[in-house]
């Protein structure tokens, strides 16, 4: 009897998600687009959480609302531009753009519905523990590399913003 | 679906249980807020030797009332060229994280919102997204004080992060769930938490304080500093609305403290009434609430580079050697917990004895330069 | 009536294609960075969604979502460093203004 909810949640979940995501690409102004992002990091955060990935969507949220969208924050307030006409205003391409992406991007959505099976199996205790067994067992080592690749990444970014002391 | 109490219809029950709920969480919030708020300022008061509000109500206990109703009354100014959109959602944005954290807390046994498997890490997830609500206000406050108190706030939030989750973690090594309601239940009696990891509870602790920016963290927020930081702009009712999040995540904090290192609701006499858990739960966190303003009311205010080299020079080497301790004595030593709380004792003694050692040396070498280049 | 896995794969798939479009037509380098942002999210849902799935098998798919989340992490604040290094040589975020090496 309480067979919709599921189905309207994800039809709820999906405008949002590709509304804002449209949204992150069409919007004028840098901030808009920034926000509409973190939006819509939370819709598929709200979507793993539908599919009973736990886990994965609270580390969705930690790492790309909590961390990336405050990244790119910084990136927009540190790099002002001067007033002017934003976003798609004088773009020429983007007629182009819009006649070669929205045909293949509903051919591609279309042939994905042949994929039959129901996603959402009974419920059976979320992913935590199956996902921490495969990563500290199967995939150690891809984990030790990738917080390799952290440090990394992280020492790297500091050389490259730090000015040159005369 | 729940079938609800008196055998109410589930269809019924179930979204009634979610407005319950939240009604219940908005209550807790706006009470706990309304008793801190008249707490803080007598116990400031009183360690500053001074007496407090006195006038408003017998002991000044009307005084929140009064400052809730002048708070009502202001009125709603906007700057102009504020972006809008985003100033009048910041502080949603920061006050809605911390009230869904209330859904994951265990008050009694039986009592909990909801019994999440991965309750610890929904609350770190919920405390990293007040990050996003302080740069917005910060930056649409269209005020480069303001701008720079978000960024400065953010930076710390961002910074505090590590060190806390690393002490959840070596927590969470030593229980063995994130369900909070599993680590509530896994210190029967005395076997409190806080015997086996002192160190974890301490730095814990310490980057509570500034995950909510109190004391001696609150550069960002203080009156005194950069006008107030990103809440110049803001006055009134949506001040209120930050100042109301503060506190509720101050609550937040301290009941996870007393959750994970002071066994949530165990208490004398609560297997015969479970209800009691209420009342030892409630003592314990206002306990630690306590603790934070009487922090407050003591240290002086850090600054921010001190507050950051605390952070990334003492606190993330300490909790990550206390992490990587813990976890080879729990290999080594499956069975038992005796040696990890030896390590975590000693390493609580080094912290507490060496740092300030430390510093004061390092505050002499620091005087000898300046006396031989002046 | 549950969603189908169909359906699941088809919103990663059009986020994926409205992501692309954003890389090849916007003209600020910050939301360029986003739209392969929002790239990154849709490859993650197509990996959870199968991955939960066939769950009873294993749950490798998350896994990967999880290193995904690594790598996506890194790539924002080197390229943000980027962006920032190229501002402070030219003050201009517009990929179509940063041409001095051109040929």
């Amino acid at each position: 009897m309480y067979d919709f909810i599921e189905p309207a949640l994800f039809a709820a979940l999906t405008i949002a998600t590709i509304a804002s995501g449209a949204g992150v690409v069409l919007a004028n102004r840098i901030t808009t687009s920034a926000l509409l992002m973190a939006f819509t990091f939370l819709n598929v955060a709200a979507m793993f959480l539908l599919l009973g990935a736990e886990t994965v969507a609270m580390f969705q949220v930690l790492i790309y609302v909590g961390a990336i969208t405050v990244l790119i924050l910084y990136g927009v307030m540190f790099t002002p531009q001067s007033p002017r006409p934003y976003g798609l205003f004088f773009q020429t391409q983007k007629w182009w753009a819009a006649v070669f992406v929205v045909p293949i991007a509903i051919f591609v959505a279309l042939v994905s519905f042949t994929f039959k099976d129901s996603a959402t199996v009974a419920p059976r205790g979320g992913d935590l523990l199956p996902l921490a067994t495969s990563v500290f067992r199967d995939f150690a080592f891809p984990f030790e590399v990738a917080s390799v690749l952290l440090l990394a990444a992280m020492v790297g970014a500091i050389v490259l913003v730090k000015r040159d002391e005369e | 679906m729940p079938v609800g109490p008196f055998g109410i219809d589930p269809a019924i029950w179930a979204p009634l249980r979610l407005v319950i709920a939240v009604l219940l969480a908005v209550g807790l919030v706006f009470n706990g807020a309304l008793a801190q708020i008249y707490l803080e300022r007598k116990i400031q008061a009183i360690i500053q030797d001074r007496l407090g509000p006195l006038h408003t109500g017998p002991w000044g206990l009307l005084q929140t009332f009064a400052d809730a109703i002048k708070l009502l009354g202001k009125e709603d100014i906007r700057a102009r060229l504020t972006d809008k959109w985003f100033f009048l959602a910041a502080p949603s944005i920061v006050f809605s994280p911390m009230l869904a954290s209330y859904v994951v807390i265990p008050f009694a046994p039986g009592i909990v919102g909801a019994d999440l498997n991965v309750g610890l890490l929904y609350l770190t997830t919920l405390g990293s997204m007040t990050v996003l609500g302080i740069v917005i206000a910060g930056w649409a406050s269209n005020n480069k004080y303001s701008l720079i108190g978000g960024l400065r706030s953010a930076g710390q939030l961002i910074s505090y992060e590590v060190p806390q989750i690393l002490s959840l973690v070596t927590v969470v090594l030593v229980v063995g769930t994130l369900s909070m309601v599993g680590i509530a239940e896994s210190q029967p009696g005395w076997q409190l938490n806080v015997l086996v990891l002192p160190l974890a509870f301490v730095t814990y602790f310490i980057a509570g304080l500034a995950e909510t920016n109190r004391a001696p963290f609150d550069l960002p927020e203080a009156e005194s500093e950069l006008v107030a930081g990103f809440l110049t702009e803001y006055s009134g009712m949506r001040w209120a609305i930050f100042f109301l999040a503060e506190y509720g995540e101050v609550t937040v904090v301290s009941s996870i403290v007393a959750t994970l290192w002071f066994g949530a609701w165990h208490g004398p006499f609560v297997e015969v009434f479970p209800l009691l858990g209420v009342l030892w739960f409630t003592l314990k966190t206002y306990f630690f609430v306590l603790v934070f303003m009487w922090i407050r009311a003591t240290l002086p205010r850090l600054r921010i580079d001190q507050l950051m080299s605390l952070c990334w020079k003492v606190l993330i080497p300490l909790t990550l050697t206390n992490l990587m301790v813990t976890a080879i004595l729990l290999l080594v030593f499956p069975t038992t917990v005796v040696p990890v709380a030896i390590a975590n004792w000693i390493l609580l003694a080094f912290f507490v004895v060496a740092l300030p050692y430390v510093q004061r040396r390092r505050l002499v070498a620091l005087r000898e330069r300046l006396r031989t280049a002046a | 009536m549950a969603v189908p896995l169909g359906a699941f794969i088809a919103v990663s798939a059009v986020l994926f294609f409205i992501g692309t479009a954003g890389v090849l037509v916007r003209r600020n380098a910050v939301v360029i960075l986003m739209s392969v942002e929002l790239m990154l999210n849709a490859t993650n849902l197509a990996l959870v969604a199968f991955s939960r799935r066939y769950s009873s098998i294993d749950e490798r798919g998350s896994v990967f979502v999880v290193f995904i989340f690594v790598v996506a992490a890194a790539e924002v604040a080197v390229g943000l460093a980027i962006v920032l290094s190229a501002y402070r040589n030219k003050p201009t975020v517009d990929v179509d203004e940063i041409k001095q090496m051109r040929g």
